[in-house]
């Protein structure tokens, strides 16, 4: 059957990011470069064609912009200056998009004004919520123990129930991107048993970002690698150790070592992102969308107003910490609400999940063509 | 056999290109024992001036009349050998050439046999010079007019060139207008300049110049004569004719295209809104873009190659499509800057100057391109109820391996380009040969370009291949240049090697008047017998071989000179050296 084309969807992507599509005209630099564009999944030429014609439901169902890491070389290589690496970055927004089913991380693509004003609205609550709540219960002044303006084990609970909260959406948006790009594909049979086989790979990739690390330059992968790290134990560290890390003065190094560690790697790897995308320094800081710019500053925000409020809670400037406190979570909330589920920290879950897939589809296509080269006496006979 | 013959015989080694495997100095002591040789030498050039002045030395010291050169083809150096001879007071026409270069050594590797073969043509040689005969070159004067055929661009452009060069020009054309097929289109690519513009100056040029007499609605019937002497009959719309003395004749006939109803799938003809890239052209000059009904096109799908680059239409490609496609691009999104273009083509053939330039520029229009497999015609078809286009196309595309459905209200057809229809009528008039596709053919397609085999008719333009207007204007230029170097010498030398039929031997049967590629041989009713024009004559003997009461004698191939030669050849092949 053939495939209506949709001479419009490039001016959608372009909402996303993606900007001289239609300067490409398939001499293949870009795939040729890229170290991982293989014979089963041919990237960025050919979802660059996709784009092209318009092929909504093919690009819709294409795992390759996740198993790109944007180093940048296939832009550098691109003779027409078709910037490849970056239509491959504006897919990853448009596809989260597409798994999402609020529709509300396409209108925070489509438009900053949007997603800028949901971010203030929704820490605005925050911070009306915990000072009203804290006034009700609480006193100002006192930061931990008992008459605490908010109290840990109770501001905890909230912590879980938002955890929850967040992991069912992002969950639902996850078997989205299943059904889009392995499910729905009636060209491929994954056996059930792949699934068991191979689900060790989510865990991998998300921890190691191994196949990151296979990219020429392996700079970014570092800095990347940190980033995430550091955020992974800041957030094992509250949801997890809290009790060894909240009551002051003294201080616990067992723990705190890491949340040290932990922060500066936040901020160290903030700071150089966004230097990195106002200088331009690498080629996939050239072009920065409007997300881009808020992920960083609110990952920043939230980093510094962090480690703000922990000095001066040991400090005993208590009443400064409870104020600084509220400050952190109206930017941990809003960033975790709005950009877990629906915008790019939603790749946490995407991107191991993509190289889980696609390696069980690579599979299940190498499997098939074996059997087709297989002579058949069947069909020899008939 | 002659004896008293005095013959000289010359064997050149071409450095080592003979020989390396003929050895000359065997083959020149074979000869030197013949008994009409009087003297037999070998060279390391031959054709270097001590080469030269050796022959010529020896033709005053040993009193010869006649000499052999064994050396390369006399496609090369024969003329070098003609002039050996005059210079020592000898008729040019009393050499022959035996090639034991690109015949023996460059062709074999046993030096032993390649050396026998070169002996026995050489001797072949010998035999055959013992029967030639002095010829005389003769001369005829040049009539400086000139006719020039098509008032397209390369037609007014020749005339135009010709008559500011001071020469007169009769300019032809079959309609009632100038300007040709430019004449028909809107801009052009890949400046997008106006193709008026560039005609309106010539086409004043021309019909102002009083040394250039426009024949509208006319053409030409008849051409009799040779290169310098020809008169032209010329037909105009009443019926009447008028004849020119003209020296030259330049063909600027130009093409047809392609009927777009042959491809069946594109739809031309079946859909109102399938159109041709002509009738496009018409639709833009007229600034009324839209479909059959009236409405604003949103879609336009522009489909490349139709008829051209298939084996079932034409093979060839029309060069100028592409080019033309992508100006549409331009010209549509400035005409109706909400409309998306698509682009279906084969390959992308923007060459040349400014061509990649305006491919990069459409590209950045947003003008979709798909590219299908040649032969694989996309096929149109109505869209269906609901869908907000009056046509869909489908075209099973290559870079994406996937079959599409594109949307479209207008699709234009780059029709390609063909030879006229009237083309073998004019290549009959004027005595120029076609290819299988029926393009005039050149001389040489690289170093005569704009020459024919029949001396004095020049051809420019797409009536030789499809091309583009610079191509064109080159060709066009380069002919005019050709006959002004004619003119400047105002006399033409006609070669002494020419057919000749004994009148009291013809029957007046005319089989050569038909087999004739030069149309040499005019039949006279009166005599009853066919006779030679010497000055339109090639000597290529097609008419000797074919006269049923071998009437017809070529001057210096006469039926004795061959016959020698091939007994000259067959005389020592059963004695291997």
């Amino acid at each position: 059957m053939a495939i209506r084309a949709n001479p419009h969807l490039i001016d959608e992507l372009e909402k996303y990011g993606a900007q001289d599509v239609v300067k490409c005209y398939h001499c293949g630099n870009c795939s040729a470069t890229c170290p991982f564009s293989g014979d089963v999944f041919v990237f960025p030429r050919k979802s660059m064609r996709y784009l092209q014609l318009g092929l909504s439901s093919r690009l819709q169902g294409n795992l390759e912009p996740w198993l790109c890491y944007y180093c940048g070389e296939c832009s550098e290589e691109c003779p027409r200056g078709a910037e490849p690496g970056e239509t491959m970055m504006s897919m990853r927004r448009w596809l989260t998009a597409r798994y999402d089913f609020t529709g509300i991380s396409g209108l925070f693509y489509r438009s900053a004004k949007a997603e800028l004003l949901a971010i203030v609205l929704v820490a605005l609550l925050t911070g009306l919520g915990l000072t009203l709540f804290g006034m009700a219960q609480g006193d100002i002044n006192i930061y931990d123990g008992p008459g605490a303006f908010l109290p840990a084990e109770k501001i905890h609970v909230f912590d879980w129930v938002m955890a929850g909260v967040l992991v069912v959406l992002l969950g639902i948006n996850c078997v989205r991107m299943w059904w889009y790009t392995v499910g729905a594909d009636k060209e491929v049979r994954i056996p059930p048993g792949e699934y068991i086989k191979q689900l060790f790979l989510v865990p991998w990739h998300f921890i190691t970002q191994h196949r990151y690390s296979q990219c020429d330059r392996k700079q970014p992968w570092a800095v990347h690698l940190v980033l995430m790290l550091s955020y992974l134990t800041m957030l094992i560290l509250i949801m997890f150790f809290l009790h060894r890390v909240q009551h002051g003065p003294a201080i616990d190094w067992k723990a705190h070592a890491f949340g040290y560690l932990a922060a500066a790697g936040l901020v160290g790897t903030t700071i150089y992102a966004l230097a990195g995308r106002v200088r331009k320094t690498w080629t996939h800081y050239q072009h920065s969308h409007e997300t881009d710019w808020i992920f960083l500053v609110l990952l920043l925000v939230v980093s510094v107003t962090g480690i703000i409020q922990h000095v001066l809670h040991r400090g005993g400037w208590t009443t400064a910490a409870n104020v600084v406190y509220i400050a952190h979570m109206m930017g941990v909330v809003p960033m975790l609400v709005l950009e877990v589920p629906f915008s790019k920290w939603s790749h946490m879950a995407y991107r191991p999940l993509a190289m889980y897939f696609s390696t069980m589809r690579e599979k299940a296509l190498l499997a098939e063509e074996e059997t087709e080269e297989r002579p058949q006496p069947a069909a020899q006979t008939a | 056999m002659n004896d008293e013959c005095r013959i000289g015989v010359y064997i050149c080694n071409c450095g080592t290109n003979i020989a390396k495997v003929v050895n000359a100095e065997r083959v020149c002591h074979r000869v030197a024992d013949l008994p009409e040789v009087a003297c037999a030498r070998t060279y390391k050039y031959m054709c270097s001036n001590p080469g030269q002045d050796m022959i010529t030395q020896d033709i005053k010291e040993h009193g010869l009349d006649r000499v052999v050169v064994a050396a390369c083809s006399p496609r090369m150096h024969e003329p070098t050998f003609r002039k050996a001879l005059e210079a020592a007071g000898l008729n040019p026409f009393m050499l022959e050439m035996a090639n034991i270069r690109e015949q023996c050594s460059w062709v074999h590797d046993d030096p032993a046999k390649a050396t026998a073969k070169a002996a026995d043509l050489t001797h072949a040689a010998v035999r055959r010079v013992a029967r030639h005969q002095p010829l005389e070159k003769q001369e005829a004067p040049y009539t400086p007019a000139t006719m020039v055929l098509g008032g397209g661009i390369a037609g007014l452009t020749v005339a135009v060139e010709l008559a500011d060069a001071g020469q007169h020009v009769h300019l032809i054309e079959q309609e009632g207008r100038l300007g040709g097929n430019v004449g028909r289109v809107d801009l052009t690519a890949p400046y997008l300049d106006s193709a008026r513009d560039l005609l309106a100056e010539k086409i004043v040029q021309a019909e102002t110049n009083p040394r250039i007499d426009v024949h509208l609605r006319s053409t030409l019937t008849d051409l009799q004569g040779f290169v310098g002497n020809f008169t032209g009959t010329v037909t105009h719309q009443d019926g009447s004719d008028t004849e020119f003395p003209v020296g030259s004749v330049v063909v600027c006939t130009g093409y047809h295209e392609f009927d777009a109803t042959r491809v069946e799938r594109l739809g031309y003809g079946k859909h109102l809104d399938v159109i041709t890239s002509f009738e496009l052209e018409q639709r833009l000059r007229s600034g009324r873009l839209e479909t059959a009904d009236g409405r604003v096109p949103r879609y336009v799908s522009i489909v490349h190659c139709v008829g051209s680059r298939n084996v079932k239409y034409h093979t060839y490609c029309s060069r100028v499509c592409c080019m033309t496609a992508l100006k549409y691009g331009h010209e549509i999104k400035s005409a109706l800057p909400e409309a998306m273009v698509t682009d279906l083509y084969v390959d992308m053939l923007s060459f040349g100057k400014g061509g990649e330039d305006l491919y990069r520029r459409t590209s950045e229009l947003k003008t979709m391109f798909l590219m299908y497999e040649k032969e694989d015609y996309p096929v149109v078809r109505a869209a269906e109820a609901g869908d907000d286009c009056g046509l869909l196309v489908q075209v099973r595309e290559r870079l994406s391996g996937e079959t599409i459905d594109v949307p479209a209200d207008l699709v234009v057809l780059m029709v390609g380009m063909q030879a006229r229809a009237d083309s073998d009528q004019v290549a009959r008039t004027v005595g120029i040969s076609q290819d299988v596709e029926g393009w005039f053919i050149e001389s040489h397609p690289k170093l005569a370009p704009v020459s024919t085999p029949t001396e004095g008719v020049f051809i420019a333009g797409c009536c030789q291949s499809p091309k583009d207007i610079p191509d064109t204007v080159a060709q066009a230029r380069a002919a005019a240049a050709m006959v002004l170097g004619y003119i400047a010498q105002g006399k033409v030398e006609v070669d002494a090697r020419y057919a000749q039929i004994d009148g009291d031997l013809c029957s007046g049967c005319r089989v050569c008047n038909e087999l004739c590629p030069y149309t040499a041989i005019a039949y006279d009713p009166d005599e009853g017998r066919s006779d030679v024009q010497s000055a339109l004559c090639k000597a290529c003997g097609t008419c000797v071989a074919a006269c049923p009461s071998g009437a017809i004698a070529a001057r210096h191939f006469t039926d004795e000179q061959i016959l020698e030669q091939i007994e000259g050849v067959l005389a020592w092949s059963s004695s291997q050296p």
